[in-house]
């Protein structure tokens, strides 16, 4: 799904992330990296898998963007107890050594702590400009420019006739701000409330599908 | 003291209250004496509370006199709300024999200063619950503190014996036998009509010869009803609604203390302020109790009960146990009592005095209810009574109770086994299902699966232990929450505690809006430190607060009943003043569609502006419907790609869709087909998404969510996730984790070996289709209709459907 926005176009991907073509980018947001690990580590018995299989995913997307630079908006380790699965992490770097990754920090980054040097993840507070972007974490409106931003883990709820329901994860763009989904796919969600103007795509299974007016 | 001189003492007892002893207390504690064990069942308030007590009285009159003996007896009850009483009426005997007991109980609302005590040294006789037993048993002296134990006595136990609260008992009971070779228990039960399996769930392998004595017989029940006066105007569904309450109203105006029971607490909230607002003279003199309410509260509305105080109090079945509140005189039913057990035990809240009928006198909330009514009276005359169901293997709960044991000074894997297979429950663990349940708590998973940062509990020499202390502090918070959904306090912003609340409730309040609880009109401030503080409200009122677990399905005795009236009424037949009264409701379903017969499959086709709607009336109950909706949407889903949402009462199914859906084509291939059951049954529950929402209980007993407590940092937040995004990572990374199994296993129980999904079905295909189209929705779909709650089931492409949704 191709999108017009701040003057330049965004491809909406099914994988839970956005590629700039004209700067040959790939946006992620909130990857939560280990996250099942750190709940292993209090205890709490949930499966691995979940980081190596999203990583496997955002292979998949740089071989199918063909990207140089990946840009994470925040979020990228869940917690400090959860930073053994950043062997992972290494490993899969080291298979995508040419391409560039730039940390945007967010919320869980200032407890977490930031990605080990090795990893060669460029990491910066918010916002990061790139006009007509401005890149950072918390959605908010920025006067440098549009911003795109993640921490919320947006999703849409929608209702249709013979009382069908169904809530989605989605990409939701404000006049000023677009939410990207969390990319993590250990991560619940939470339901927007868009207003009149603003774009919702939402993630059908592998098609990212455009929702009118559900205001 | 000899036997006999014992006996002697309790008879004088006896007769200084004027009383003489039951034949079956005389047989009660002569067992007991002799070594035995067993189960009492007879209706509340008939004496089997003495039955069980004064047996080790005796016992202890005849032997050494021992003063002041360290723990002897053990009385669970299966609610904190009846700790107080029961610790009275035990201890009136010590008092006026003299016998030098302490006497004392054991909850949540322990003070810790008794708390202190009791950890020293438990008294003679403890009253506890079994999640407070289970803290008990989490403590390394445990074994030595119920060493001297005699006697265990379970009270309520057709309450406990159907939930995963009475497998715990179970295993609790398995661990203090094992303990105590010598150890009797005796359950006390309304009666069931499966007696048996009440005794082998209670005796686990000591059930056999087990002896099953029966109280007196039950007196009289009148059950009557209160009619509308016009039918016309009437509704036909919805249970919120108060019509009736002029009828109420003089009802209460009849007698002098009232107890008026509501199925739900929403509905307890709505009736209490709907009585006020008419009554106002009445404040002061009416009352609302409910299991959500602060302690206090509750205490202050049973001792006016008590009292005789009160004229009138609103309530749940959080006043069906227990207590005996002699000055109550009238009892009102709001709604379907939904069984005949059910309404028989909340007619013997009346008229407790000798030579007294006991009444119940139903107030209906919808048309249906009516023959609901007439239903009920039929089959409490036709004696028919309704069995509980015990919960088989829970591996959640085993995996629980092995951390607390582990805690409680930790155990060997092949004793504990041992022990655990002694227990009704477990009587089939097998030795695959063990080793997950030893992998998983030391583990988190199969050892092929093993999670290495994980390790609630450590193997040292061979002995499974908890070492971490913020494991045990977890562990012992959680406990508790077998039953509790994750709730919150409810608490004047100066600190006054009113109650708890579910957590889904208050998150959907902003500052500001407005509430009733409690009987009041509330404004939500905000949620600090896991407390919802509120300030009385003024103006507008606003929601009432919606606990879930609330619907009751109807038991299948009383669902037979009810297809034979209107099996009666379909030839015409309306006996009695509610089949009368229901008989224009009855006319117009007839008229506009029909009305089912006994051997007969009526199902309507109506589309509205929501779509097309299927009804189905197999009248088995909410649990089989469940089963069944699921099943026929997944059979027709399987011929096109369609979208279903689901619902269903007691009466019916309803499968709604956009579209037509395919019923003359799938009733052609099979749609009532007791063949490959045993694939499609499963297949179609998965659909449904029913284990999914199983897994939510299963999730909080075995620790995998956590409701956390009051003041937890940010760090403990972040380790918190929902259960159902927790039962997708399952399913995708770890699908052979037997407790998914375990919430697939509950759903197919749930609906099938207990409900007989497979009979209804062999049933059905026999059965003589009548399949009519309407104009609009019959007064028999109504009901399901309206109801918004509902299951879904597509066969369609996730992207097609969303864009045919916002299309």
């Amino acid at each position: 799904m191709i999108v017009e926005v701040a003057g330049t176009t965004l491809e909406l991907l099914p994988e839970r992330a956005a590629y700039w073509p004209e700067r040959n980018t790939l946006f992620v947001a909130d990857t939560h990296w280990g996250k099942a690990a750190a709940f292993r580590a209090h205890h709490i018995p949930v499966p691995g898998g979940t980081t190596s299989n999203d990583l496997a995913r955002l292979s998949g997307l740089i071989k199918g963007t063909g990207c140089r630079r990946i840009v994470l908006l925040g979020d990228a380790i869940h917690a400090r107890e959860g930073r053994g699965a950043l062997d992972a992490v290494a490993d899969w770097r080291a298979g995508h050594a040419n391409v560039e990754f730039v940390l945007v920090r967010g919320n869980h980054d200032k407890r977490a702590g930031d990605p080990p040097p090795a990893l060669r993840i460029e990491c910066v507070n918010a916002p990061l400009l790139e006009a007509p972007f401005v890149l950072l974490h918390h959605p908010e409106e920025s006067d440098k420019g549009y911003a795109l931003a993640g921490h919320t883990h947006p999703a849409v709820k929608l209702r249709g006739k013979g009382l069908q329901r169904a809530t989605l994860p989605c990409f939701w763009f404000t006049q000023r701000v677009c939410t990207l989904p969390a990319f993590g796919s250990f991560c619940g969600n939470a339901l927007i409330c868009p207003s009149p103007g603003d774009r919702v795509y939402a993630i059908a299974g592998d098609e990212v599908v455009e929702i009118p007016g559900i205001y | 003291m000899t036997r006999s001189r014992a006996s002697k003492s309790i008879l004088d007892w006896f007769a200084s209250r004027g009383w003489k002893p039951f034949s079956f207390q005389r047989e009660v504690w002569e067992a007991y004496r002799n070594g035995e064990s067993g189960l009492i069942h007879a209706a509340t308030g008939t004496g089997k509370t003495y039955a069980a007590w004064l047996g080790p009285l005796m016992e202890w009159m005849e032997g050494d006199g021992e003063s002041h003996p360290p723990l002897r007896v053990l009385w669970i009850t299966p609610l904190r709300a009846l700790v107080a009483d029961t610790e009275q009426a035990l201890r009136t005997p010590l008092r006026d024999l003299g016998i030098p007991w302490r006497m004392e109980s054991r909850t949540g609302d322990t003070r810790s200063s008794i708390r202190a005590k009791q950890d020293k040294r438990l008294p003679t006789a403890l009253v506890t619950t079994p999640e407070s037993l289970a803290l008990l048993l989490a403590k390394p002296e445990a074994r030595e503190q119920f060493s001297n134990l005699h006697l265990v006595i379970v009270d309520e136990w057709h309450e406990l014996m159907g939930s995963k609260r009475g497998v715990l008992t179970e295993l609790e009971l398995a661990r203090l036998r094992r303990w105590n070779p010598g150890l009797r228990t005796w359950g006390l039960s309304a009666t069931l009509g499966n007696l048996q399996t009440a005794a082998a769930t209670l005796l686990g392998d000591r059930a056999a010869g087990a002896r099953i004595v029966r109280g007196i017989v039950p007196k009289t029940v009148v059950i009557d009803s209160l009619l509308p006066e016009h039918m016309d105007h009437f509704p036909w569904a919805g249970h919120l609604g108060v019509n009736m309450l002029p009828q109420v109203l003089a009802a209460i105006e009849e007698g002098d203390t009232t107890l008026v029971f509501t199925n739900t607490r929403s509905q307890c909230e709505i009736w209490y302020q709907a009585i006020l607002d008419a009554r106002p003279d009445w404040a002061g003199a009416i009352a609302i109790h409910h299991g959500s309410l602060e302690r206090k509260l509750r205490d202050w509305v049973e001792d006016g009960l008590r009292a005789g105080t009160l004229r009138c109090v609103v309530c749940t079945s959080s006043l069906d146990l227990g207590v005996d509140f002699s000055p109550v005189d009238r009892v009102i039913q709001i709604g379907s009592p939904k069984g005949v057990a059910r309404l028989l035990q909340r007619a013997g809240r009346s008229g407790h005095r000798p030579g007294v009928t006991s009444r119940i006198t139903c107030a209906p909330t919808h048309a249906f209810e009516l023959v609901e009514v007439a239903a009920s009276r039929d089959a409490y005359r036709a004696g028919a009574i309704e069995s509980r169901y015990p919960v088989e293997r829970p591996l959640d709960l085993l995996a629980q109770h092995a951390v607390t044991i582990a805690l409680g000074g930790g155990f060997r894997a092949a004793e504990l086994l041992a022990e655990v297979r002694t227990t009704y429950a477990y009587r089939d663990l097998d030795d695959i299902e063990w080793q997950w349940v030893l992998d998983f708590i030391t583990r988190g998973g199969e050892a092929l699966r093993a999670y290495p940062e994980f390790q609630r509990v450590d193997v040292v020499d061979g002995v499974y232990q908890v070492t971490n202390r913020q494991i045990a502090r977890r562990h012992l918070l959680s406990i508790g929450t077998i039953v509790a959904d994750a709730s919150m306090d409810v608490r004047y912003l100066t600190g006054g505690r009113l109650g708890s609340v579910e957590e889904s409730f208050i998150s959907r309040l902003r500052p500001g809006d407005h509430f009733f609880f409690a009987g009041k009109s509330l404004q939500f401030v905000r949620v600090h430190n896991m407390i919802a503080q509120v300030k009385k409200a003024h103006g507008e009122p606003g929601a009432v607060p919606r606990w879930d677990g609330a619907r009751m399905p109807l038991s299948s005795e009383l669902a037979e009943a009810v297809r034979v009236r209107l099996e009666q009424a379909r030839r015409g037949v309306f006996e009695g003043k509610e089949m009368r009264s229901v008989r224009p409701v009855l006319e117009t379903q007839a008229e506009i569609s029909a009305i089912p017969g006994h051997d007969e499959l009526l199902i309507e086709r109506v589309e509205t502006s929501d779509g097309h709607h299927l009804f189905f009336y197999p009248f088995e109950g909410r649990l089989v419907h469940e089963g069944l909706a699921a099943l026929f949407a997944w059979r027709m889903s399987r011929l096109r790609p369609i979208t279903f949402s689901m619902a269903m009462n007691d009466y019916g199914v309803e499968l709604l869709a956009p579209d037509p859906a395919p019923i003359e084509e799938a009733l052609a291939a099979g749609l009532l087909s007791p063949a490959n059951l045993v694939e499609d049954i499963p297949a179609s529950l998965n659909a449904a998404e029913m284990a999914r929402r199983q897994f939510r209980e299963i999730a909080r007993i075995a620790g995998l969510t956590f409701a956390g407590y009051p003041g937890q940092n940010k760090s403990v937040r972040q380790m918190q996730a929902s259960s159902g995004l927790l039962f997708d990572v399952f399913v995708k990374y770890d699908s052979g984790n037997l407790l998914l199994e375990q919430a697939h296993r509950e759903v197919l129980e749930r609906n099938l070996e207990r409900s007989r999904l497979g009979q209804t079905m062999e049933r059905l295909s026999r059965s003589k289709i009548c399949l009519i189209n309407l104009k609009r929705p019959s007064p028999l779909s109504f009901p399901i209709l309206v109801d918004r709650t509902r299951h879904r089931m597509s066969s369609e492409k996730l992207a097609d459907r969303i864009r045919r949704m916002t299309a």
